[in-house]
């Protein structure tokens, strides 16, 4: 898809760098929302300090290297509750256990999905402001935020999966109005029931993104590719972000069995560890994908969102991958640069 | 036609209200070594009656202890088995709650008690019949990473055996109903056979007690007249993926009694009480044992905030009385 980067203006280095969407908020900011929640700060300064973390995550990412940038969701909590609080038709839930001793609130939709005004449009270009990189939009899509919520208004999980769609679609159109080039659509609910797929998940990422003029990703987690894969490969985005380090690499053989035919952004390091990798290995790990994939479909990055990593951790990872990517585009150049006997 | 209100399984432990927040800071504490085991223990006991009392309160007619000692339904059965360590999280079917891996090193074995204790807790406290709750052998071995390199056959016999074991405790103690979940064999179906050696295997430790076999999270209605013919008292239903089951059963019918997961256990929306009377009206004709279970599709604690599994459980409860009437 190197063509459709170039056309959309966006000159990327092989191997683009990135990361998938959060980073972890400063303490004075979870403190600040604490705040907030209980009616203990105002919108106005709350907002002040989201402003000065994401600032912050934006100077960090320059200091790093990585090539594609994103905001950093400071100003997110969950990343369906987030959306679901700005499109009409939701209410929040009470609490509801994850695991351990882990609650979460879940949106209900309760009437009619639909999109008032932008949601992420503001965000997006305050950070574009900050630095000349490209900045990726990033929504949560239809498929998750149907799956992840309850549904009292729609009388099947499709039609409340199309109608989120449709909302969704409003706030991609605005990100690219306001000039975003790369979005990022994330759908790690995606493999829940696969069956749903060909059913609807596929009709509802073209809604998403029909007649937009953008670089699309889709960022998918949490495994069961054995059952979805090849069938993915129809979601019409142009790139899939996958957790590859998590899942031991085991999607290579899926992909040896039937070629991947988009771009792929690979995961290379573990989000839910606090071990930083080597740069050794997270090497082996490229080199592993580029024994399926060429390098001009090929974009590194961590597995998932770093939000519950701590800021020296992140960094680290990031780090990491930076060395680990320059390393291998030189050894590419090398190569390349004998092939061509140049 | 009799028509008996149950639970399917756990209730959530916490609500929205102050007082209701005790067992997730107990468990905090606990966690940060503020309070001894025994103290968290008694916090669980105190929430165990709480879950209990709201379900004989919303006038369930069979209830479970909520199973809020429950880290998830698979390391707690294995945890206190032979050969079994504990790894990492996964997602639990396609829900969004997770449970801790099993791994396989040893040969699986029945140690100790596992659940007695908290059925004996909970048999004490309420005032409705209890049953207890247990993962199924072909489930847990499903869910395990078999590092033994034995077949899953074999594995789903020493896990049946394990399971069989727990069943006879619990019957020695006085459990008249039992309820094994095999959630896992509804995703993989063409694996039927191992599920039927395992249950005859626990069906043949029951004794006098009735054995339940409860399915859920995935289309149960290929399996229908499989499961219907297993030697087991009770065959309970998740309806929620299954549309066309009602007409199944219609057809099919059964001599079992039945326990008709009709209240979607993971959406807040309250049933109404005509679509649920209706699909009553269509299966009751055929039921042979003349006895069935309105219950949930699955356990609650994971699923619903604890303020709309009541609301849930209350609804059910006024749709089985008003079913009674008319059936």
């Amino acid at each position: 898809m190197r063509e459709k980067l170039e056309k959309l203006g966006l000159e990327l280095p092989l191997l683009p760098m990135t990361s998938v969407g959060s980073f972890p908020k400063p303490s004075h900011l979870l403190e600040a929302r604490r705040k907030f929640a209980a009616g203990q700060l105002d919108a106005g300064e709350l907002h002040r300090l989201e402003e000065q973390a994401t600032r912050e995550w934006v100077a960090l990412q320059e200091e790093i290297g990585l090539d594609v940038f994103v905001d950093g969701e400071m100003y997110r909590g969950d990343m369906t509750t987030y959306f679901a609080r700005n499109l009409e038709g939701f209410k929040i839930s009470g609490l509801v256990r994850s695991y351990g001793n882990r609650y979460y609130r879940k949106p209900i939709i309760v009437g009619e999905v639909g999109w008032r005004e932008p949601i992420t449009v503001e965000w997006w270009k305050f950070t574009q402001g900050l630095t000349r990189k490209p900045v990726k939009g990033i929504v949560t899509g239809p498929y998750t935020m149907m799956d992840w919520s309850f549904n009292e208004h729609y009388q099947s999980r499709r039609e409340a999966c199309l109608a989120l769609a449709e909302a969704l679609h409003e706030e991609v159109k605005a990100l690219a109005k306001a000039g975003a080039k790369i979005i990022q659509v994330d759908e790690p609910a995606i493999s829940a029931r696969p069956e749903e797929l060909p059913e609807f998940a596929i009709e509802a990422m073209r809604m998403v993104t029909r007649g937009v003029d953008a670089y699309f990703i889709s960022h998918i987690c949490y495994g069961a590719f054995e059952f979805i894969y090849p069938g993915m490969l129809e979601l019409p985005v142009d790139n899939f972000d996958l957790e590859m380090s998590n899942s031991e690499l085991d999607l290579i053989e899926l992909f040896r069995e039937h070629p991947f035919s988009k771009d792929l952004s690979f995961g290379v390091v573990d989000v839910h560890s606090h071990i930083v990798e080597g740069v050794e290995l997270v090497k082996k790990r490229i080199q592993r994908a580029l024994e399926v994939l060429t390098p001009e479909q090929l974009w590194i990055d961590p597995d998932c969102g770093l939000k519950t990593r701590t800021r020296e951790e992140t960094v680290n990872k990031l780090k990491t991958i930076v060395k680990a990517t320059q390393d291998t585009r030189a050894h590419l150049g090398g190569e390349m640069s004998r092939r061509t006997g140049k | 036609m009799e028509i008996l209100t149950a639970s399917a399984g756990s209730y959530p432990r916490i609500g929205s209200r102050p007082k209701e927040q005790r067992h997730r800071q107990a468990y905090a504490q606990w966690e940060r070594g503020e309070i001894s085991s025994e103290e968290f223990e008694r916090v669980q006991d105190e929430v165990t009656r709480e879950a209990i009392e709201e379900q004989v309160r919303a006038g369930l007619d069979v209830v479970t202890d909520g199973q809020v000692r429950w880290y998830d339904p698979v390391s707690h059965f294995t945890r206190k088995l032979g050969g079994c360590e504990i790894d990492g999280l996964l997602r639990f079917f396609d829900t969004n709650s997770y449970f801790r891996q099993p791994v396989v090193v040893g040969e699986v074995r029945w140690l100790e008690p596992v659940i007695k204790r908290e059925f004996l807790f909970a048999k004490k406290i309420s005032s409705a019949p209890v049953k207890p709750v247990m993962t199924g052998p072909y489930t847990l071995a499903k869910l395990s990473i078999n590092r033994r390199g034995l077949g899953l056959a074999e594995l789903v016999h020493e896990f049946a055996g394990a399971i069989s074991q727990e069943v006879s405790e619990l019957a020695k103690v006085g459990a008249k109903l039992i309820q094994i979940d095999e959630p896992a064999i509804l995703k993989n179906q063409n694996e039927f056979g191992l599920l039927k050696s395992a249950l005859e295997e626990v069906a043949a430790s029951k004794g006098k007690t009735k054995l339940a076999l409860y399915t859920y999270f995935g289309d149960a209605a290929p399996l229908y007249g499989k499961l219907v013919r297993l030697p087991i008292d009770v065959v309970g239903f998740d309806f929620t993926y299954s549309p066309g089951l009602p007409k199944v059963i219609a057809r099919l019918g059964c001599e079992k009694e039945l326990g008709l997961g009709l209240i979607d256990g993971r959406n807040t929306k309250l049933e109404s009480e005509r679509e649920v009377i209706e699909v009553l009206k269509l299966i009751a004709p055929n039921i042979g044992s003349k006895r069935l279970y309105l219950n949930p599709s699955c356990g609650l604690a994971e699923y619903l905030p604890r303020e709309v599994a009541f609301r849930k459980l209350q609804n059910m409860v006024a749709i089985a009385r008003k079913a009674r009437e008319l059936i």
